[in-house]
C-alpha cells in the first residue's frame, strides 16, 4: 500500500506531501446549480471514481492504466461514463417537487465484469449497472442490419450470427428501482458486508432492503413518535459496519450515535450501545443543538473505529467505549464566535462529511473556503489545505493554509472574516488503498496525491 | 438588554426562515424545521428570562404569588402569558395554542366565510398595547390607520395562509406539532393560570411577552 503507515498530512518534513493532480469541471464563475457536486466515492478497488450532482446526474471516472509514453498520466482520472440517473419528479398526492439531487452513492463490490452501484435522491433509490461493450452481433436471422424485420419468404438459409468488434461502448442501465418506501427525506444508503442487503436511513427511519426486490423493505428502526409533538431528534446518517453484517449504526441531531445489533431483534427500535459526550454547559449556546448535530459518520475499515462528524468538529469513537469519544479533532474552532451570522446565510445547517484513509490512520474532512483539513491519528498533527485553481499546475505541491482566529494576522495568513462561506467542501472521499483523494469543491471535483504516488 | 434584543433578532429570523422554508424546493425538511424551533426556543427562553430579569427591581412579586419565583424566572413570565388573554379583551377558555392550531390549518374557503375582522383586532391589540411590535415593524407602522390596517391584515392573513397543497404532505402536522412545542413550554409552566392572574394584574409589565407569543406562534402556525 502507497504511503503506509503514513496517509499522514503534510505537516512535517518525513510527512506526505500533497500535490494537484487534476481539476474537474467549468472553470465558470456562474456555476449552474445543477452542476454542483452532491456526493464522490471511490469504488472498492478505487480504479473507479462516482460524483453525483444536485441536477440528478452521475458522472464516474475510470484511472487510466500505466503508460510507459506518458508516466505522468498515471493515475489520471478521466470520464468513464455520465448518466441521468434521478429526474426532477412530481409527488401527485403531496402535491411535493421531488428534488432530483443524488443525495448518496454507493458501490457494491464487483462480482462480475460489469460495476454496480446505487445512488439515491430524496425519495428513490435505483442500482445502477455499468457495462462495457466492445462487440456487436451481426446476422441475425429474422431482421437485418438496421434492425428491420426480414421477408420470411427471402430467408433461404439459417446462418449463426458472429460478434463482431466496435469502438468500446460504456453503459449504464438501471436494474433495479426502489421506490415508496420513505415518507421523509433518504440521507443515507450503505451496502451490508453480505453484499445482498443494503439500508435505507431517512429523517426518521431506517429501511433493510434486499438488492434484488424491489416491492418490499423491512423497516428496522423507526424513531417517529406517536405524537409528532414529542420529536425531539432526527435520524442524520446510518451505516452499516464493514465486516459484521448484523451490526449497523445511526447517527442523530442530537449528536449521539446508536449502535443496533439485527441479532437481538428483528426491530432495532432499541440500541445495543448508545455513543454520546456529556455536553459541556460552559459552552451552550442558541445554537448548540445545531452545532452538535451529527452530519456524518464513518466506520474505519478495520471496524473497530467510527467517525462522527458535528459543525464544528470531527471525532472518533472506539466501539468499545460509549462514554465519550478517544479521539476529538476541532475542524474551524474559529467559527464558534461566528454562529450567529452562519445562523443568519444559513451555513450553519451546512452537512459535512468525513472519510478514512485506506488505513485508518488520518481522517479528512471539508470545511469553507474551499478549505480541507487532514488530522493524522498517529502523530496529532493536522493540516489546512485548499482546493484552489490557482495552484492548479501538474504535480504543484500544495501548501499548508492557517487561519488567523484573532489577534495580529501573520504573513500567509487569512482571517476569519475574509473566509469565503459560499466556497465550501462538503463532500470528499480517499482512495481505499492510495493516497489519493477526490475533493468536491462546489462544482469542481479536485483530485489530489502524495507526491510518491 | 443587549441580550434581550439578540434573542428577539435570533426569533425574528428564525420566523422567517421556518416561513421561507415552505418554499424550499423538494418540501420541507424535518431536521431543519426541528433545528429552527429549536433555536427559537432557546431565544425566546433567554428573551423571557432576560424580560423578567430586568422587571424584577422595579416591581417586587407578591410573596404569595409562588413558593421560589427566582427560581424559574422564565417560567413565571409564561404563567402570566399564558393568563394574560383572559384579562383582555376575549375570555379564552382554552390555552391560545389550540385556538390558533385550527385556524392555521384551515382551507381558504373557509377562512373567507371567517370574519377576519375578529383575528385583525386582536392582533392589532395586542401588537397596540405591547412592546414587542418591532418583531413585525410592518405591521406597527400599519396600525396608525384603520383602512391601511385592514388591507395590510388581509395581506398579512394571504401570506400567512399556508396553500391547501403545502400545508399537508410529509408534514402533516408540523405545523401544529411546532406551535403546541412552545405552548406546550407555556403549558408546562408550574404556575397555573389562576394564581398567575392576579401576579399579571399586580405586573403589568407581564405583558409583552404575551404579545410577542402571540407573533411567533402566529407565525410558527403559518409556517
Amino acid at each position: 500500500m502507497a504511503g503506509a503507515g503514513g496517509g499522514g498530512c503534510p505537516a512535517g518534513g518525513n510527512d506526505l506531501q500533497w500535490c494537484f493532480s487534476q481539476v474537474k469541471g467549468a472553470v465558470d464563475e456562474d456555476v449552474a446549480e445543477a452542476d454542483v457536486i452532491s456526493t464522490v466515492e471511490f469504488s472498492h478497488s478505487g480504479d473507479l471514481l462516482a460524483t453525483g450532482d444536485k441536477g440528478g446526474r452521475v458522472v464516474i471516472f475510470q484511472r487510466e492504466q500505466e503508460n510507459k509514453s506518458r508516466p505522468h498520466s498515471r493515475g489520471e482520472y478521466n470520464v468513464y461514463s455520465t448518466f441521468q440517473s434521478h429526474e426532477p419528479e412530481f409527488d401527485y398526492l403531496k402535491s411535493l417537487e421531488i428534488e432530483e439531487k443524488i443525495n448518496k452513492i454507493r458501490w457494491l463490490p464487483q462480482q462480475s465484469a460489469a460495476h454496480f452501484l446505487l445512488s439515491t435522491n430524496d425519495k428513490t433509490i435505483k442500482l445502477w449497472k455499468i457495462s462495457e461493450r466492445d462487440k456487436r452481433a451481426e446476422g441475425y436471422n429474422l431482421k437485418d442490419e438496421d434492425g428491420r424485420l426480414r421477408d420470411p419468404f427471402r430467408i433461404t438459409a439459417l446462418r449463426v450470427p458472429i460478434l463482431k468488434p466496435m469502438d468500446l461502448m460504456v453503459e449504464a442501465s438501471p436494474r433495479r428501482i426502489f421506490a415508496n418506501a420513505h415518507t421523509y427525506h433518504i440521507n443515507s444508503i450503505s451496502v451490508n458486508s453480505d453484499h445482498e442487503t443494503y439500508l435505507s436511513a431517512d429523517d426518521l427511519r431506517i429501511n433493510l432492503w434486499h438488492l434484488e426486490i424491489t416491492d418490499r423493505s423491512f423497516n428496522i428502526v423507526d424513531i417517529k413518535p406517536a405524537n409528532m409533538e414529542e420529536l425531539t431528534e432526527v435520524i442524520t446518517a446510518a451505516e452499516f459496519h464493514p465486516h459484521q453484517c448484523n451490526v449497523l449504526v445511526y447517527s442523530s441531531s442530537k449528536g449521539t450515535i446508536r449502535l443496533c445489533d439485527m441479532r437481538s431483534s428483528a426491530l432495532c427500535d432499541r440500541h445495543s450501545k448508545f455513543f454520546e459526550e456529556p455536553e459541556d454547559p460552559s459552552s451552550r449556546s442558541f445554537f448548540s443543538e445545531i452545532i452538535s448535530s451529527v452530519s456524518d459518520v464513518k466506520f474505519s475499515h478495520s471496524g473497530r473505529y467510527m467517525m462522527t462528524r458535528d459543525y464544528l468538529s470531527v471525532k472518533v469513537w472506539d466501539l468499545n467505549m460509549e462514554s465519550r469519544p478517544v479521539e476529538t479533532h476541532q475542524v474551524h474552532e474559529y467559527l464558534r464566535s461566528k454562529l450567529c451570522s452562519l445562523y443568519e446565510n444559513d451555513c450553519i445547517f451546512d452537512k459535512f462529511e468525513c472519510c478514512w484513509n485506506g488505513s485508518d490512520s488520518a481522517i479528512m474532512t471539508g470545511s469553507y473556503n474551499n478549505f480541507f483539513r487532514m488530522f493524522d491519528r498517529t502523530t496529532w498533527r493536522d493540516v489546512t489545505l485548499e482546493a484552489s485553481r490557482e495552484n492548479s499546475k501538474p504535480r504543484a505541491s500544495l501548501k499548508p493554509r492557517r487561519v488567523c482566529a484573532g489577534g495580529k494576522r501573520k504573513k500567509d495568513e487569512v482571517s476569519v472574516d475574509s473566509l469565503d462561506f459560499s466556497k465550501k467542501i462538503l463532500h470528499t472521499a480517499w482512495h481505499p488503498a492510495e493516497n489519493i483523494i477526490a475533493v468536491a469543491a462546489t462544482n469542481n471535483l479536485y483530485i489530489f496525491q502524495d507526491k510518491a504516488n | 438588554m443587549e441580550v434581550q434584543k439578540e434573542a428577539q433578532r435570533i426569533m425574528t429570523l428564525s420566523v422567517w426562515k421556518m416561513y421561507h422554508s415552505r418554499m424550499q424546493r423538494g418540501g420541507l425538511r424535518l431536521h431543519r424545521s426541528l433545528q429552527l424551533s429549536l433555536v427559537m426556543r432557546s431565544a425566546r427562553e433567554l428573551y423571557l428570562s432576560a424580560k423578567v430579569e430586568a422587571q424584577e427591581p422595579e416591581v417586587p412579586l407578591p410573596p404569595a404569588r409562588s413558593p421560589d419565583p427566582y427560581l424559574h424566572p422564565p417560567r413565571e413570565a409564561e404563567a402570566a402569558a399564558e393568563a394574560a388573554p383572559s384579562d383582555g379583551e376575549q375570555p379564552s377558555p382554552e390555552p391560545m395554542d389550540t385556538q390558533e392550531a385550527p385556524r392555521a390549518e384551515e382551507t381558504p374557503a373557509r377562512c373567507a366565510q371567517r370574519p377576519a375582522k375578529v383575528s385583525r383586532k386582536r392582533r392589532s391589540c395586542s401588537l397596540s398595547d405591547g412592546g414587542d411590535a418591532a418583531l413585525v415593524p410592518s405591521k406597527k407602522a400599519r396600525l396608525e390607520e384603520e383602512e391601511e390596517e385592514e388591507r395590510a391584515s388581509s395581506d398579512v392573513l394571504d401570506r400567512l395562509q399556508p396553500p391547501p397543497a403545502q400545508a399537508e404532505g410529509a408534514f402533516p402536522n408540523l405545523a401544529r406539532v411546532l406551535q403546541r412545542r412552545f405552548s406546550g413550554l407555556l403549558n408546562c409552566s408550574p404556575a397555573a393560570p389562576p394564581t398567575a392572574t392576579p401576579a399579571c394584574e399586580a405586573k403589568p409589565a407581564c405583558r409583552p411577552p404575551d404579545n410577542m407569543l402571540n407573533v411567533l406562534v402566529r407565525a410558527v402556525v403559518a409556517f
